[in-house]
């Protein structure tokens, strides 16, 4: 039986030190997760564009996948996956598939690790925003309250909520592969979310698709905040480094 | 993609890229709704009139409202079955039509010998084909919702948001453009607008109107009431100030009582944060039982309503499941536009003949199939479901639209991109590779 922690494509072709972050943050808290090689893609991304039956075909391929590695347990750090997991192989699968699957965040906000996680930060009081990405509110258990109690549980550290939070979040504008289709103005709903950074001096996000629009329409509008994502954002704060640095 | 996949998407491309040139109408429409979506769904939160929000005013009767429109959905044909017979019993003409084609011969057929018409606001009267009819006879159509008003003085024929579909227009434009047909010269000034159309069409709307159409809010199965709600009093005119009202509308806007009328119209008064100064309940034509105790019909409202319902794509949307059968508990409240990512960012591109949003280009699919829907851009939808999280009877357009994608990918309309997309994941199991 083995406990998974599924990285994402994205993260594992794009993000490689996110990836390490994450796995040591999971690791110190639960020794007995780990990483398995050439993991396949969950098929989120592929919802829309894909009929019934090829879809099922992947979603049967990767619970193979699942079985034949003796997974019992996933921890993910991605957004999409944990969306597309517990909802959409739970429709084509039914039983079949029979995976407890949690989020990074939900995983950290558990008891048992909150406590362990005993999160100070030691630099001057810094405010943060937390961008609630479209994946994780829209999931059928909905990660909403869970970054919120980490983030406030960090000493010195304060939350400041945009103007459209929770469930009223300003979708980053990317998804369906909007941004790779029609490039043009399509960076207008990004430019919002950081419109409303107002006094949170870091953009937080736990997905890594919201992590790659925001980079993207920061560089090409030279707008100064950074963004963070959750699992870099914990590990400074653990490790005492300047969680501002991107 | 296809040829016609390619077409389609260069069609869409090249809208957006009109939408982003300044001085065009697309930008000129798309600046101003930017800022209405702003505005509008700040307001959701703002406690500046009622005690309570709108937001949470829709939270308390979220729940009511969609079990009261999915019962309603369930047993569809019933409720029709007993309004339709407490219309009758009420005097009413009513008509029901099984297609859309059906509908406009018996509009036509009560429209008579009339060349004019005078109408509200409709977009169950776009759906049903009535306006395509009317233009194809050489009805002359005279608008009377200002905003619809304004879009026929512009010959305004973008999709336009169809709650205030002439909002974008400013003060100059409209001085401007009177000026230019009516050869009268006005202060630029909404004040000094309204008071010339007050001046000149009220006496036509109180004088001149023979035949008029609205559609309706809700109908009350129960007692076979109409409900309609305005601000301006144009419906309150030509319902009253005419010989026939003909009432067109879906089947789906009949509810089970006067209550859940009410409620649904004050919900799409709240949502939308505009005001129903009047609303109006019609039962039946004007009627008088003052000599003898005769009842006599045509007193001094109208001498006849006529109600066409229409089920088309209705009945058979339940029956077979369609992908589009959530769609049938909707209200038209048209809220969902404004929280909508792809609305916000690209206006009335993502739109059809229908209105603005998701539930007009479901409409667009419902009536001209899939190529329409790409068309309509309905691949800048980024599912984030926010029209779901604040839709009062709980339709996830979202979902309906992810269908329309898969269909759209079978029949090779998706973009390049997203084919290329999906071959990754389904081949190498890695579409970042």
């Amino acid at each position: 039986m083995k406990k998974l922690i599924f990285l994402g494509c994205l993260s594992n072709s794009k993000y490689k030190k996110t990836c390490a972050n994450a796995i040591k943050i999971i690791q110190s808290l639960d020794p007995s997760f780990s990483v398995l090689e050439e993991v396949p893609c969950c098929g989120a991304l592929s919802y829309h564009i894909g009929n019934d039956t090829e879809l099922k075909e992947h979603v049967e391929f990767v619970n193979n996948w699942f079985k034949i590695n003796d997974v019992s347990e996933i921890v993910t750090i991605c957004a999409g996956c944990y969306n597309y997991l517990t909802k959409y192989y739970d429709q084509f699968l039914g039983n079949e598939f029979n995976i407890k699957v949690r989020h990074f965040l939900q995983f950290l906000a558990e008891p048992n690790n909150f406590s362990k996680l005993n999160l100070k930060y030691s630099g001057k009081k810094l405010k943060v925003s937390y961008h609630d990405a479209c994946h994780l509110r829209n999931a059928v258990v909905p990660i909403i309250e869970e970054p919120r109690q980490i983030i406030n549980s960090i000493e010195n550290i304060e939350l400041k909520e945009m103007e459209n939070n929770r469930t009223n979040s300003i979708c980053c504008g990317a998804g369906g592969g909007v941004y790779s289709i029609f490039k043009q103005g399509s960076d207008y709903n990004s430019k919002l979310v950081f419109d409303q950074l107002n006094r949170g001096k870091v953009l937080l996000t736990a997905c890594p698709f919201c992590y790659t629009a925001f980079t993207r329409i920061k560089e090409e509008n030279q707008i100064k905040k950074p963004v963070v994502k959750f699992e870099d954002f914990i590990i400074k704060i653990m490790e005492g480094v300047d969680p501002l640095i991107e | 993609m296809n040829e016609s996949g390619e077409e389609l998407y260069n069609i869409v491309k090249e809208k957006i890229e009109t939408s982003q040139k300044e001085g065009t109408l697309e930008n000129q429409f798309g600046n101003f709704w930017k800022m209405a979506c702003t505005i509008k769904t700040r307001q959701h939160d703002m406690r500046y009139l009622y005690e309570d929000t709108s937001r949470e005013f829709v939270d308390r009767n979220r729940e009511n409202l969609t079990e009261m429109r999915e019962e309603f959905v369930k047993h569809m044909d019933l409720y029709v079955e007993k309004c339709i017979d407490i219309m009758r019993k009420k005097n009413f003409i009513v008509h029901y039509a099984k297609s859309n084609e059906e509908a406009q011969t018996i509009f036509m057929e009560e429209l008579g010998d009339s060349k004019i018409i005078y109408k509200s606001k409709s977009t169950e009267a776009k759906d049903i084909g009535i306006i395509d009819i009317l233009n194809k006879n050489n009805i002359k159509i005279k608008e009377t919702d200002l905003g619809d008003v304004l879009v026929q003085l512009f010959n305004y024929t973008l999709p336009s948001f169809q709650v205030g579909p002439g909002a974008h227009f400013t003060e100059e434009q409209i001085a401007n453009k009177i000026k230019e047909v009516y050869g009268v010269e006005l202060e630029p000034k909404a004040q000094a607008i309204v008071d010339y159309f007050r001046s000149t069409f009220r006496n036509e709307l109180l004088n001149n109107v023979k035949v008029s159409l609205t559609s309706a809010n809700a109908i009350s199965a129960e007692d076979g009431t109409i409900i309609l709600g305005e601000n301006e009093g144009n419906i309150s005119l030509i319902t009253r100030a005419t010989e026939k009202h003909i009432v067109v509308c879906g089947i789906t806007k009949i509810v089970p009582n006067i209550f859940d009328a009410v409620l649904m119209t004050q919900l799409q008064s709240r949502i939308n944060n505009v005001s129903f100064n009047y609303i109006n309940l019609i039962s039946g034509p004007s009627n008088t039982s003052d000599i003898q105790g005769m009842s006599i019909q045509g007193m001094y409202g109208a001498k006849e309503v006529v109600v066409i319902l229409v089920d088309d794509w209705r009945t058979k949307a339940a029956k077979e499941n369609l992908i589009y059968v959530d769609f049938l508990k909707c209200i038209g409240c048209k809220s969902c536009i404004f929280p909508c990512t792809a609305s916000r960012a690209f206006g009335n591109i993502y739109a059809s003949k229908y209105g603005l949003g998701a539930t007009a280009i479901i409409r667009d699919y419902i009536h001209n199939g899939i190529e329409a829907a790409v068309n309509d851009g309905l691949f800048l939808c980024t599912g984030c479901e926010n029209c779901y999280h604040w839709c009062p009877v709980s339709i996830n357009c979202g979902e309906i639209l992810k269908s329309m994608k898969k269909e759209a990918t079978e029949k090779g309309l998706a973009p390049l991109h997203l084919e290329q997309y999906k071959e990754k994941i389904f081949k190498d199991k890695n579409p970042f590779l």
